[in-house]
Order: C-alpha cells, then structure tokens, then sequence
C-alpha cells in the first residue's frame, strides 16, 4: 500500500530553484488542467477571467523564478504608469522625457541583472580593478519582457497605439504564461486587443494548437534533449580530446538543438495560446532552408528580428540616416575589431589594421558601387543592430562575435547580390544554385554556432583547429557504431526540419474533424516516447584514435 | 460544439486518465522505466518497498565475498582512506615508499641526484593532466626542471599545455590498440618513419638559465642510424632494446628532430635537468593496465636499465566500469596480478603505488549516479596493491567518494566534463594536488625520523 508524502506534496507548490517550473514539468500538467477549469467557467466574464489569467500567470512565474515575480509586477505597474501619462500629454518634450524613463528603467533593469557582472569583469580585466562580481542571478524571462515593455511605450509615444485602460489588461499582456519565459517577444498591438474577446475556438484552432504543443515538447524534450546530453555536451565540454570529425557532428548536432529547443518552446506557447484563443504569429520557420543569411535572419527568431528592426535598427536611422549612435557603435566595433585580432589572433598592429581596413571595406564597398552614401549609414546600422542583438543572448564575448559575424555576412550578402544579381539573373532561381545556397548559408550559420555554444573563446578556438586540422573520416565507422542513436535523432530532426511548413495545415484540413480519443492515443504516444527517451541508457563517449 | 469545449475535454479527460494511470502503476508496483520516468506523481507517492530494494542492490557490490590474506602488522581496510598512501602499516608513524621519500630527502639535502617518477594512466591523465599539477609542485619543493618524457605524437597533444609539439604526418605508430608487436615502449607506442620530424618546446616554468638535457628514447637498429637533431646530423650509438642518448644540453627549451630510417624505433624525448624531480605521464585512452601484458618483462628490464625509476604510479579503472551494472571485478583483479608482478619485478629498485579509479557516474533510471560496482573495484584494486606489497591511494575517496564525479559536473565553474567520468583541468589541479599532499605526508614521516638519528 503506498504512503502519500504530505510534506513533499506541500513542497511541490513552493518555488524550487531545482526544479523551475517549465512546460515539460508534471506539475505543470495539474497547473494547466485547474486552469482550464478556471478559465473555461468564467469565459464569459472578461474582467474575472482576466483577474484569473494574471493569477495564474504570476503563480507560474513564482514557480519558475521564486521572488522575481515582483519585478514583473513592479514593471507593469512603471510601464502602465507611464505609457498612460505618454498617451495624454501633449507636450513634446515631456513625452520624449517620460519615453526615456520608461527605456532607462527597463533597459537599467534589464543590464543590472544581466550585464553588470560582464562589465566589472572588464573592468578588472583593463584597470586591473579588482571589483568582486555581485552575486546575481538573472531572473528567468527578463530579457523577454523587458523588451515587451519598451515596444509597448514605444508604440504609445509613436502614437500607434492605445495604451490598455485597465491595468489588468497590461499585466496580462506582461505576464500571459505560454509566453513569459522563452518568449516568442509579443507587440502589444497584436496581443492586447485579444485579451477581452470572447472565447471562440475554431475546429482548426484546436488542432493547430494540439500539433504546435505535441511538436514542439518532441522537438524540445525528445530530439533536442537527447542529443544535448548524449554528445554536444561531451563534445563541446572538452573538445580538444575528441577527433575533427566528432567536431564537426557536434557542431551539426548543436545546430538541429538549438533549433528543436528554441522553436520547441515557442510552438509550445503559441500552441498553448491558440487553445486560449490567442493568434501569436510564428517564430521560426525552417531557417536552415534559408538561400541567404539574409533571409535566415527572416525565418529564424522572427519575433526577435523583427523587434531588433523596429526599435533598434529603425531608430538607429534605418536604411536612410546615420544617428550618433551609428557611429558610436561602428567606432566601438572598429576599434574592438582592431584590439581583438591583435589580443586574440595575435597579429601584429598591420595586420589588425588590414583586417580592421578589409571589414570596413565590405561595408563601404556597395555605396561606393551605387555611389549612394545613405547606404554606409545602413550598412552600419545593421552591424550595431547585430552586435547587441547578439549581446542580448547573453553577457559574454562570443555572444558578440556571434553577432559581429552575422553583421558582416549580411554586409557581404548585400555586397554580392549588388555585384552578381544581374549576372546570375538566370541561374540564381534553379535547384542546384539554391541548393548550394543554402548549404552555404547553413555552414556559415552553423560556423557561427561554435562561438555562440562554446564556453568561452579558447574553446571555440580549439574546436575549430580540431574541425580544420583534425578531420579525418577514417574514423567514420567507429563513429557512428558508436553513436548510431545520436545520428538517427539528428537525421530526424533534420528531416523535420526540411518538411515543407504548410504540411502540418494540410494534414489538418485532411483529417479535419477527428474524435477525442484519437487525440488522447497521440498525447499518451508521446508520453510513452518521452519515457522511453528519458530513461534510455546513455550514449557514451569513446574514444576514435590514440 | 463551439471546439473551446474540446480543448476542456482533451485537458480533463488526459489529464484525469495520467493521474489515474500515475496512481495505479505505482499502486500495483507496475515498474516499466518509462513509464515510471513520466509517471505524475511519484513525487508524492512512494512504495516502501521500493527503498528496500535500492539497499538491498547497494549492499551486494559491498558484500562480495573478497578473501584477503591476513598479513601481520598489516590492515588492509586502511584502503579506504581518502588522499593518503597507504602501505597498509598498522603503525602509522612508518612512511610509505620508503625508498622513495629516501632518496627525496637526499636531493632536498643537496644530493646533485635525479629522482624520477613514472605516472601511468587512462585517458583521466591525459594531455598531461594531473600530473602536470604534481611536477610543478614536486619541483619547486625539491628542484628540477623540464616536462619528462613526451611520445613523438599524440592524439591530444593540441589540447597539452606543458609540451607544444608539432609534427609531420609520417609517422607510423604502432601502439597497443593498433598493433602486435611486444616492443612498445612504456607509453603504449612505439613510432617509426622513412621521412618524418618533430618539434617539441617545453612549456613548464623553468628556473632562469637552467640547463636541460633532451634526451632520445629509442629503440635497437641495425647499423648506426643517422638522426638530424636541430638540423645537424647525430649519429645514434644505442644497440639496446631501450636506449636513451642526449641530443642536447643547453638552455633552449625546444628541440626539433628529423628522422629518415624506417628501421629506427622512436620513443620519444625526455626534458630533464641534470638534478631534480621529474615525472613522466604515460597516458593511453581507454586502456585498463592490462595492456602491460604486451610488453614483455626483457623489454621491461631493459628500460629498468636504461631508464630507472624511483616510483612508478599506477592509476587505471575508469575504463572497467563502462557497463553500468557490472559490479563484479575479482577477474580484473586475477588477470592483473601477474602483470603487476612483472612490472615490479622488472623495475626491481622502483616503489610502486596503485591508484584507485576516481568516480564515475552512469545515468540510472534518468539521473546520474555513481556506478553501482565502483566500490567492489576500488576494492579489487586495494587487493592488488596488498598482494603485490604496494603502497595504495584511493581516488575515489580522495575525491569525495560516492556521487562526487556528479557534483563536481555541476559546479559552476565545473571541475568533471558532462561525461561524468573526466575531471577537467581543474578538476585534474585538485586531484593532483591532493597527491601530491599524500607524497609530502609520507616525506615528512620519513624526515621526521631521518632528522631524529641521522
């Protein structure tokens, strides 16, 4: 007869820095079932249903962050505060000062916690200092809801938008669960008219949301997990012990992760609203498909990328103008680029300047071919764009150069299309060339990757003078004897990943209207999967040469 | 039916069936791993039973039936502890490698002679971890300079901090795993070429203007073969199985050797100072010690000979526990017995000390723990150093014991890799330390007793 643990049931509803709660979590399955309950009862009554969305939705980030809940409430209450006072002033100037507080507050909160261990580590590492790094911990979710409260004042100033009434609304809009931890970045315009609608689902509502949910926990817990623990970490842990083409597999491996893991859980949240009768538009689609890292940056993270162009690249001055931020940012990159080539690749003083030189010519080059100026301006503005678009990821050197190389390779994208789009006119639209295409753009997106994964730049570094000079595929068969599991989890994920993205509507529209049951046999199928995966001996590493 | 309903549904009905399913398996004691790795609530729910089982598993590795000899004066369960060698001495103020710490007493008292350690290991010492901690500070306590032996190539030697090698890629190397032949040098590999050269700079931290010989260890060769050392060409006078010629003594701390005699076994090169402390690191990936049986024990002696070593250190294991619920090791303890006997035998002058496997987790039933059989190994491997009269350190303890390896993966910054068998560089620091400490205990036992009657 089992005994029923009381205390550790009372546990289970207290925050646990161990076990934070996420989507995959038991408890969430209760957390979510009680919900509906809630929800489903009062759908008709927009304010208390409201008032039970924010409940829930703090209690979930209780649960996921302990104590931190009260900087999302704090933050609410700043943001409505004074994007209302934004909306009724008319005075130029006292909007422009109110806008600026709202930004300080929320960019300051935002850098407090994630970047000021990252400075004072610069600090010592230039003036020999000596400060001791603070003991933080980044609450979850804050780099996501940050910038939804500088989009939503944003838009107020801009007068594109008006502000919610009810504080309520805001909160919802801030909070709203699905969403709160790994995003996808919601706009207010979209999200907020949508909260006081009566809930109405379609029949494609229902399955869409069902397929978007049991997607992406197999993309996030079965593919993606599964493969993070039984070879990137082994191999990007140490990657000086394992073979070039280990290497290279781990660096393919980690690409179809991050992909299954950040796409997963974005399906999951958009899922999961769609359920709530809430339309959150697509985060990732297929971006290893893309022809151009151009075109990557349209299909990967769109809710990211699209922010970054709103309220970064645009105020920066867009496409047309320079700012004085252009250029303090391209003055910052030079000037790193000058010092990290030199420090790092240990050139000497002419051949930083060359490579420095080399990169600012890829930048001047098209406006010097179009002989139009503005294009500099833009050409800049898209590298800032990318460089703290890259710092948002994290507070750490790689994170920057990951961004540094996106902003050259999409320079150099701009400068190749000006030079070869007429000459490859007729050929650029044909299978092989978009096959090569998007192989490159793939290898280089993946290039990236190392910088972005590996701890640090010694690792990185390593790893790829394993990759260049210790590939041999000699190897091979020991290799995927081996790690058989890992490759056909990988080919899975992959071969997800090319399906065409209308597949899932047409399935749907096919099978239209299918009992519940069949439903339940598809969830409690992935259960069993997710069980199995979860408790499959480990893939260990071994060793390929001696 | 507006489908917001079907959604209530769908939730209330999977959601009551799971729990249903959750409760019910755990009440009929239904125990099929996946199942049991997604069930609800096993948080809250619990089988007694089901602890009494994980106890009952436990004890059996402890209670394998281990015959040990009873020896007098001597306990073997002193085994167990942590970051000390034992010789297994009941009397505690009697140090351990006693001829050893001997003749450290007499280089610390200003005997120009050259203590040499030979440390053997898996891929846990590799790229010269661990060992590269315990030269450092062996040789700033006594004295000495130079990085010991360096194999021509090696399958890590991008990733070694004390050697910056570089070399072409003719070389041939016939080596435990890849080949048949019986003379292979201690470091697993023997390396031959018609046309090949090497590089090696010593990256340790010398004393300024310190002389180092670079030594040659190779093998017998009809004829007397021509090497190019730094570019000027020497000839080799070895005729021995093993011989070991200086190629250079001087303050460079690189030396580059051109070789174009395919008959010419080449060991590789020694950076030595002519006085001090040295500690040569003999790692090969994957291997268990068993291995040695290869080498045969004319071989062995001829390196005894040509190439003596005051402590020889041995540390395997890792490699035994690659199944994770192999629990009985007494057939490594058997097949090894013999191959410690020859090796001690050979190095006749040499002490000797076994080092127990270090922790090393396997995932059982979704989370990582220590291998169920690593105690009965650590135990099967204290048998060995008793029989074979060896002095024993216990890793696994000094480490931290049960479930170390799995805390020391999740410490930020981490000291193991998420493979939960290898502790990184700082983990190896640590390690490295400890032993070194243990050395230092059984030194100042003996020069607490030396100082009393000289």
């Amino acid at each position: 007869m089992p005994t029923f643990d009381l205390h550790a049931f009372f546990q289970l509803f207290k925050y646990d820095e161990a076990m934070p709660l996420l989507f995959e979590r038991g408890f969430f399955v209760f957390f979510f079932a009680l919900f509906m309950i809630c929800y489903y009862r009062f759908r008709n009554q927009f304010s208390t249903r409201r008032y039970i969305f924010c409940l829930f939705s703090l209690y979930f980030f209780y649960k996921a962050s302990g104590s931190f809940v009260a900087i999302v409430i704090i933050s609410a209450v700043v943001d409505f505060v004074i994007s209302n006072a934004i909306w009724r002033q008319s005075n130029k100037t006292s909007r422009k000062l109110l806008l600026i507080c709202s930004i300080v507050f929320n960019i300051g909160l935002l850098f407090f916690f994630k970047y000021t261990n990252f400075f004072i580590s610069l600090g010592n590492d230039f003036f020999q200092a000596g400060f001791k790094p603070l003991d933080l911990v980044v609450p979850v979710g804050i780099s996501f809801f940050t910038f939804e409260n500088v989009s939503y004042t944003i838009d107020v100033y801009r007068g594109q938008f008006e502000p919610a009434k009810k504080f309520s609304d805001y909160l919802l809009f801030l909070s709203f669960f699905p969403k709160l931890v790994m995003g996808p970045i919601v706009r207010a315009h979209d999200f907020v008219p949508q909260i006081n609608q009566p809930y109405a689902l379609s029949e494609k509502d229902f399955s869409k949301g069902f397929y978007l949910i049991v997607s992406g926990l197999v993309k996030k817990l079965i593919i993606s997990d599964f493969i993070t623990v039984n070879f990137v970490n082994y191999i990007f842990d140490d990657p000086g012990r394992y073979t070039g083409l280990e290497n290279l597999f781990a660096v393919y491996a980690y690409a179809i992760v991050i992909y299954c893991d950040f796409s997963g859980y974005s399906d999951i949240a958009i899922g999961i609203a769609r359920w709530l009768g809430f339309h959150i538009p697509t985060n990732f689609l297929s971006p290893y498909q893309s022809k151009s890292i151009t075109e990557f940056w349209r299909r990967w993270h769109i809710s990211l990328s699209s922010w970054l162009r709103d309220y970064l690249y645009i105020p920066l001055g867009g496409n047309r103008n320079s700012t004085a931020g252009t250029w303090i940012f391209a003055t910052l990159f030079f000037a790193g680029a000058f010092f990290a080539t030199h420090n790092i690749f240990g050139l000497d003083y002419v051949q930083s300047g060359a490579v420095s030189g080399l990169i600012l010519l890829i930048f001047i080059l098209p406006a010097m071919i179009t002989r139009e100026t503005k294009g500099v301006a833009a050409n800049m503005n898209l590298l800032t764009t990318m460089l703290l678009g890259g710092f948002w990821h994290g507070a750490s050197w790689n994170f920057i150069i990951w961004g540094a190389l996106h902003g050259i390779a999409l320079a150099i994208h701009k400068l190749w299309m000006l030079i070869t789009g007429k000459m490859l006119k007729p050929i650029n639209n044909r299978p092989l060339y978009n096959l090569v295409a998007a192989l490159v753009t793939f290898h280089f997106v993946c290039f990236c990757w190392i910088f972005f994964h590996a701890r640090d730049m010694d690792t990185a570094t390593i790893m790829i003078g394993q990759i260049w000079n210790d590939l041999s595929f000699s190897v091979w068969g020991a290799f995927a004897a081996n790690y058989y599991p890992v490759l056909i989890m990988m080919a899975s994920g992959y071969v997800i990943h090319l399906l065409p993205d209308n597949l899932a509507d047409r399935l749907i529209d096919r099978f239209a209207r299918m009992p519940l049951v069949v439903y339940m046999a598809l969830f409690f199928g992935f259960l069993i999967l997710y069980g199995f995966f979860k408790s499959a001996e480990p893939v260990m590493p071994i060793y390929l040469q001696f | 039916m507006n489908p917001n309903r079907r959604v209530l549904h769908l939730v209330l009905y999977s959601t009551g069936l799971f729990l249903l399913l959750s409760i019910g398996a755990i009440w009929l004691k239904f125990d099929w791993l996946p199942f049991q790795r997604v069930n609800l609530v096993s948080d809250v729910l619990h089988n007694r039973a089901d602890s009494l089982v994980t106890e009952n598993t436990k004890k059996d590795s402890l209670d394998q039936p281990v015959i040990v000899e009873v020896k007098p004066a001597l306990d073997f369960n002193l085994y167990t502890r942590p970051r000390t060698i034992s010789s297994f001495s009941t009397d505690s103020s009697k140090a351990s490698l006693e001829r050893f710490v001997r003749k450290l007493y007499a280089l610390q008292h200003g005997q120009p002679v050259k203590v040499r350690i030979a440390y053997f290991g898996d891929s846990m010492i590799e790229g010269d971890l661990l060992t590269q901690t315990l030269r450092e500070l062996l040789q700033k306590q006594f004295g000495g300079n130079g990085v010991g032996f360096v194999p021509v190539t090696s399958a890590v030697s991008k990733f070694r901090q004390t050697v910056n090698a570089t070399y072409s890629n003719t070389w041939t190397d016939d080596n435990f795993k890849e080949s048949k032949t019986n003379r292979l040098y201690l470091s697993g590999h023997s390396f031959h070429s018609d046309n090949a050269w090497v590089q090696m700079t010593d990256q340790t931290s010398y004393d300024s203007g310190a002389l180092v010989e670079k030594s040659l260890l190779y093998g017998p060769s009809p004829g007397h073969p021509q090497v190019r050392v730094n570019g000027q060409p020497v000839t080799l006078p070895g005729t021995q199985p093993v011989n070991r010629t200086v190629l250079a003594k001087s303050e460079a701390r690189s030396v580059r050797l051109d070789v174009a005699d395919n008959s010419l076994p080449v060991y590789g090169i020694s950076f030595e100072s002519p006085s001090g402390i040295f500690v040569d690191n003999f790692s090969f990936r994957g291997i268990t010690g068993i291995e040695f049986a290869k080498i045969d024990s004319a071989f062995l002696h001829a390196i005894a000979t040509e190439n003596p070593y005051d402590l020889i250190v041995f540390q395997y294991g890792v490699n035994l526990l690659f199944r994770p619920n192999d629990k009985n090791f007494s057939w490594y303890a058997r097949t090894m017995l013999p191959i410690l006997r020859k090796i001690r035998h050979s190095f006749a002058d040499a002490d000797f000390v076994l080092v127990s496997t270090a922790d090393r987790a396997f995932r059982y039933a979704g989370e990582y723990r220590s291998a169920v059989g690593i105690d009965s190994l650590v135990k099967a491997q204290a048998i060995l150093a008793y029989e074979t009269g060896s002095a024993f350190y216990n890793q696994f303890a000094s480490m931290g014991g049960t479930n170390s390896i799995v805390d020391w993966a999740r410490q930020k910054p981490s000291l193991a890799n998420q493979d939960y068998v290898h502790p990184n560089h700082r983990g190896a620091a640590i390690l490295g330390n400890y032993f070194y400490e243990a050395i230092m205990k059984e030194y100042y036992k003996y020069s607490k007793s030396a100082g009393a009657t000289p």
